[in-house]
């Protein structure tokens, strides 16, 4: 099986090193990179695809952040007409407990799920093996 | 005989027509005026030629001498001629001819035509050698002489010597044969003056003429004055040169001027004369006119006369009063009986008279007969011819003086059937009025208030003042008793009797005065009054006790009957019985007193209004206590309703209630009023719509003042609004507080199991140090949290008077060393003497929280400048702090841009915890503060403050 690429966009640094802490402990993702706000974000999702790298097969992402929150970035993704024919399987992680958020995700049909923190090791194997 | 007659007739005719006459005289009279004054004008004409003729010959005479003498002189001259036909001493005797013939100016001998000889010489020299017979213009003459053999005078021509001149030349014949000429020259001009010498010709021009031998056209040698052509004029002819002499007068039209006077004269009598004439001949005839003047109107009286017995409107008879025949009728008589003009003088008036009528009829013609009346007239009935009996008024006159035998009557007929038709009439009236009378439901009086009318008179009251009046009969009780006692009743009905109580009418026909009680004195006295003012009717109210003494309530009407208004001698008096009415009408009213005591006792304004203009028909007194205006007040404007509805609900208001209205539907609805004194109140009013056969007639309804209940309505949405606005504030921190501590508290969980996991102690330590900072981030933020809930519980916030200026330059000094860094200017433009009531912990801390961020988020282009200002908006006092720095794009940031931990820049300082906090302080201050943003160019901040 494949080891998957995971990016993680979220503007907690200490929650950066925890989960990238996590995700390896996993061994589960050929490998991870972190990102602290939606526009860093997207920028290199756009670099990506015009270096014509491999692009991420999960991306894990925060809703409040500075210059671009969670929601401006799925955005600004939605519109990279060269996603279309790649799936990339967005998760949120939050720590936020509105409800509203929760609703809100669902309206997105690139968000697969809203995990809300602390996101175990269990977490991120579920996320590995739920093609 | 035959001519007299014409002469008479012509004479009439002249008298008959004055104006002609007149004018045949003058015309007459002008003739013979005119035949005088030319016959005198004749005769002083031909007195005046005869005078130009004496004159005329005198000049020929004088003339003629002067050639006599000329004719010696050229004789005397021909015989100093020898027998050799030389000249001798033609000098010496020239020269004595010369002397003694003063027209002469030269003499001359002429041998064979040719000049050869002159004295004198001086002056003549040109004539010298002058051919005579081969000269043209002296040519003929001088062949014609020769001819004659006689002396011929040529010319006058004009000289070669200068001037004109005459030259009279005799032919000289030596032996039978011709010599020659002696001639003569006679200057023209001495030649008239010898002529003229001793002739008056002051009054006429002369004229000297000849014909032209060669061109036979007349010459004048004179000048011409004159046309010596005309009747005013003589000529005559000198046969020795061919020479016409001619007089003429000055003035000719003296004549004729001197004729006009006497003419004019002339003619002026005669139109005076014809005048005259006129004048007098026209009396005769205005005398004629006025007699055919007369004649006419005596015609044209006799004509109307005749048309009026003719046609005359009325029947007019002529009936011979012993036989009593018809000897004439008019037209219209004959029309009224029916009878033909024949038919009637056949007949007798009493052939065609009522029987019954005719006695009277008989009687007054017998006195007329006996002289012992002029004239009767009596109403009395015709039988007409079809048999229907006709009312006539029959006026009849004799046509016989006094004490003449009788002769015949006039009579003059007038048709009053229909007036006796309508007396029937009023008398069928008279007696169905008694029916009515008698029978009427309502006791009735007829009463004779004439003898009270006169009393009042005498009294002196009448058109007095009827409170004047009232107060004499107040005074004076006894007037008033003795004006009851004077009416006179005529008559009662049944009904009167029965009111009364009385079994029959004798008992009420005699005074008024019985019924007349102490209580109905004053009814009494307003009828005496109404009678003083020359009032017709009467109607009143009032109270009388019966003969049960028993109040009784009448209605009492009192009417003159027409006719009798003057007089007052029959007036109807009503006495109605309305006890029961009255009785009625004071239960009506005393519920309504009830009604509209508990209308009032109501706290709210009871109303009714038309449904279609709102025009208010009543509203209850409450209107005074609620909005202050008297129900008269509000009642007198019909639209006082509208008008005074608050004006941001008036067409609101108004629309609602018309729609409700048309829709016929009850309804209850609230607007604001403006009261008297200018404050609003706040109504709930309640509206009844009343129909009547499917049609809203008006609407009821009660005002209820609400302004409390709207007050504390208001007062409840305030405290409600604050509520919300609480709420909303802790649901927000309670999200701050759970996701802020989330954060970490996750991050702790998250490494407390990494720990638990990890396998080497290094990482361990790793994740330990990693811990630290997690509960320091937590510490702070419990910090920051804490600090929050503080300044939310307004924990000894104390506001004090601090001056503004002072703290915004505290804080530029706190910021120093950044302003430095950055070479930040700070431009304050606020007066220094701006105090605010705030307190000085949370000022110190916006203005350095703002300012901090102002000169931490500049634009990396250019030099931070912050602008400070004091501005009064919306009567608010406002703190601008304004910058030129990167500026933040609100429309993604708008709702985020004071709340916790809200960053929007990558700058590591930025925590998302100043414009928190900022809000939060300012909040509890119960101010406000806005932000406007443009990115890259700006930020402006305005604090709000109270």
């Amino acid at each position: 099986m494949k080891k998957k690429k995971i990016w993680v966009i979220d503007d907690d640094a200490i929650y950066q090193i925890i989960v990238t802490k996590i995700i390896q402990k996993t061994n589960l993702f050929s490998t991870i990179s972190s990102f602290y706000d939606g526009k860093n974000g997207i920028e290199a999702l756009a670099d990506t695809i015009a270096n014509k790298e491999s692009l991420p097969d999960i991306i894990l992402l925060d809703i409040n952040m500075p210059i671009m929150d969670g929601w401006g970035f799925m955005e600004e993704m939605a519109k990279l007409e060269a996603l279309k024919n790649k799936t990339i399987t967005v998760y949120i992680a939050s720590s936020s407990i509105a409800y509203e958020d929760k609703l809100k995700s669902k309206t997105y049909p690139a968000i697969l799920g809203y995990l809300s923190k602390p996101i175990s090791i269990n977490d991120i194997q579920l996320l590995a093996s739920n093609d | 005989m035959t001519s007299k007659n014409y002469r008479l007739k012509f004479f009439r005719w002249l008298i008959a027509k004055p104006k002609t006459a007149g004018l045949f005289t003058f015309l007459l009279l002008s003739t013979i005026v005119g035949f005088i004054g030319f016959q005198q004008y004749k005769i002083v004409k031909d007195d005046e030629q005869l005078v130009m003729k004496n004159t005329l010959h005198v000049i020929h005479q004088n003339i003629e001498q002067s050639l006599k003498n000329s004719y010696t002189s050229t004789l005397t001259v021909a015989l100093t001629i020898n027998d050799q036909g030389i000249p001798e001493n033609f000098d010496t005797i020239s020269k004595k001819l010369l002397h003694s013939n003063l027209p002469l100016s030269a003499i001359q001998l002429v041998p064979k035509g040719v000049v050869k000889y002159v004295y004198p010489m001086k002056g003549n020299e040109a004539a010298i050698g002058l051919n005579i017979l081969e000269t043209p213009y002296l040519k003929e003459e001088a062949l014609q002489s020769i001819k004659n053999q006689k002396m011929y005078f040529a010319g006058p021509i004009k000289l070669k010597q200068g001037g004109t001149g005459i030259v009279g030349r005799l032919p000289v014949f030596q032996g039978g044969d011709f010599w020659g000429f002696s001639a003569v020259i006679i200057k023209l001009k001495e030649l008239l003056q010898t002529s003229l010498a001793y002739v008056d010709l002051s009054k006429y021009y002369f004229q000297f003429s000849k014909i032209d031998p060669t061109t036979k056209k007349e010459v004048y040698f004179l000048p011409i004055e004159n046309n010596f052509a005309n009747n005013y004029s003589v000529s005559l002819v000198v046969p020795d040169g061919n020479w016409k002499l001619a007089l003429t007068a000055k003035q000719q039209n003296y004549l004729t001027a001197a004729m006009l006077i006497p003419t004019i004269l002339g003619l002026f009598l005669a139109a005076l004369f014809g005048f005259l004439i006129t004048l007098i001949l026209k009396k005769p005839a205005e005398l004629q006119l006025l007699i055919n003047q007369q004649a006419e109107k005596l015609l044209k009286s006799e004509i109307k006369f005749k048309t009026i017995f003719d046609q005359a409107a009325v029947g007019i008879t002529n009936v011979d009063p012993i036989s009593g025949k018809f000897i004439e009728a008019n037209n219209q008589f004959c029309e009224l009986v029916g009878f033909t003009q024949q038919e009637l003088k056949e007949k007798t008036y009493q052939s065609i008279t009522h029987p019954d009528d005719l006695a009277n009829d008989e009687n007054n013609i017998s006195k007329i007969k006996q002289g012992l009346i002029r004239n009767y007239s009596i109403e009395k009935r015709y039988i007409t011819k079809e048999g229907n009996i006709i009312w006539v008024n029959l006026s009849v006159s004799p046509l016989w003086n006094e004490n003449e035998k009788p002769t015949s009557t006039i009579a003059v007929t007038q048709d009053i059937t229909l007036r006796k038709e309508a007396e029937e009439l009023v008398k069928k009236t008279e007696n169905r009025y008694k029916g009515i009378f008698e029978d009427s439901p309502l006791p009735l009086w007829e009463e004779d208030f004439s003898e009270v009318k006169k009393n009042l008179e005498v009294l002196g009251l009448m058109h007095k003042s009827e409170e004047e009046v009232t107060a004499y009969f107040q005074q004076n009780p006894n007037e008033t008793k003795k004006c009851s006692a004077l009416v006179k009743v005529i008559n009662v009905n049944q009904e009167c009797l029965r009111f009364n109580k009385v079994d029959n009418k004798e008992a009420l026909r005699m005074s008024l005065s019985p019924f007349i009680h102490e209580e109905s004195i004053a009814t009494f006295v307003q009828q005496l009054v109404a009678i003083t003012q020359e009032k017709k009717k009467l109607n009143l109210e009032a109270i009388i006790i019966d003969n049960e003494n028993q109040f009784r309530n009448i209605n009492l009407r009192w009417n003159i009957i027409s006719g009798y208004e003057d007089t007052l001698e029959r007036v109807i008096v009503s006495t109605e019985d309305i006890t029961e009415r009255k009785n009625t009408e004071k239960k009506i009213i005393d519920s309504q007193k009830q009604i509209e005591s508990l209308i009032n006792t109501i706290d709210g304004i009871v109303w009714e209004c038309d449904s279609k203009s709102f025009c208010f028909s009543f509203i209850s007194k409450k209107v005074e206590r609620i909005l202050g205006y008297t129900p008269e007040e509000w009642l007198a404007s019909p639209t006082f309703w509208a008008d005074h509805i608050y004006p941001e609900d008036r067409e609101s208001t108004v629309n609602y209630c018309i729609l409700k209205t048309n829709q016929q539907l009850n309804h209850d609805f609230e607007y604001r009023m403006i009261a008297k004194n200018g404050s609003i109140v706040w109504l709930k009013d309640i509206v009844n719509v009343v129909v009547e056969n499917d049609n809203s007639i008006s609407l009821r309804g009660i005002m209820i003042d609400i302004t409390k209940n709207k007050e504390s309505e208001e007062d409840l949405n305030n405290s409600f609004n604050l509520v919300t606005e609480q709420n909303k504030r802790l649901l927000n921190f309670s999200y701050i507080v759970s996701h802020n501590l989330r954060s970490h508290t996750s991050n702790i969980t998250s490494i407390i199991s990494l720990i638990e996991m990890s396998d080497s102690e290094e990482e361990k330590t790793d994740l330990l140090l990693l811990l630290k900072s997690v509960s320091n981030s937590l510490n702070e933020t419990m910090l920051h949290l804490n600090e929050v809930i503080n300044i939310r519980n307004n924990i000894g916030l104390v506001s004090e008077s601090v001056n503004l200026n002072q703290y915004i330059e505290a804080a530029q000094n706190v910021l120093s060393e950044q302003i430095t860094a950055k070479k930040a200017t700070i431009l304050t433009q606020i007066p220094r003497d701006v105090v605010v009531n705030y307190n000085p912990a949370y000022l110190e801390s916006v203005l350095y929280n703002i300012l901090s961020n102002s000169i931490r988020y500049s634009h990396p282009d250019r030099l931070p400048i912050i602008n400070i200002k004091w501005l009064i908006e919306d009567e608010m006092n406002v703190l601008q702090i304004s910058d030129n720095g990167i500026g933040i794009d609100l429309v993604k940031n708008a709702d985020k841009i004071f709340g916790m931990y809200k960053t929007f820049s990558n700058n590591p300082e930025s925590k998302g915890i100043g414009l928190f906090i900022t809000k939060n302080q300012i909040d509890a201050m119960n101010g406000a503060i806005t932000v406007n943003s443009i990115p890259n160019e700006g930020t402006t901040f305005k604090i709000y403050i109270r």
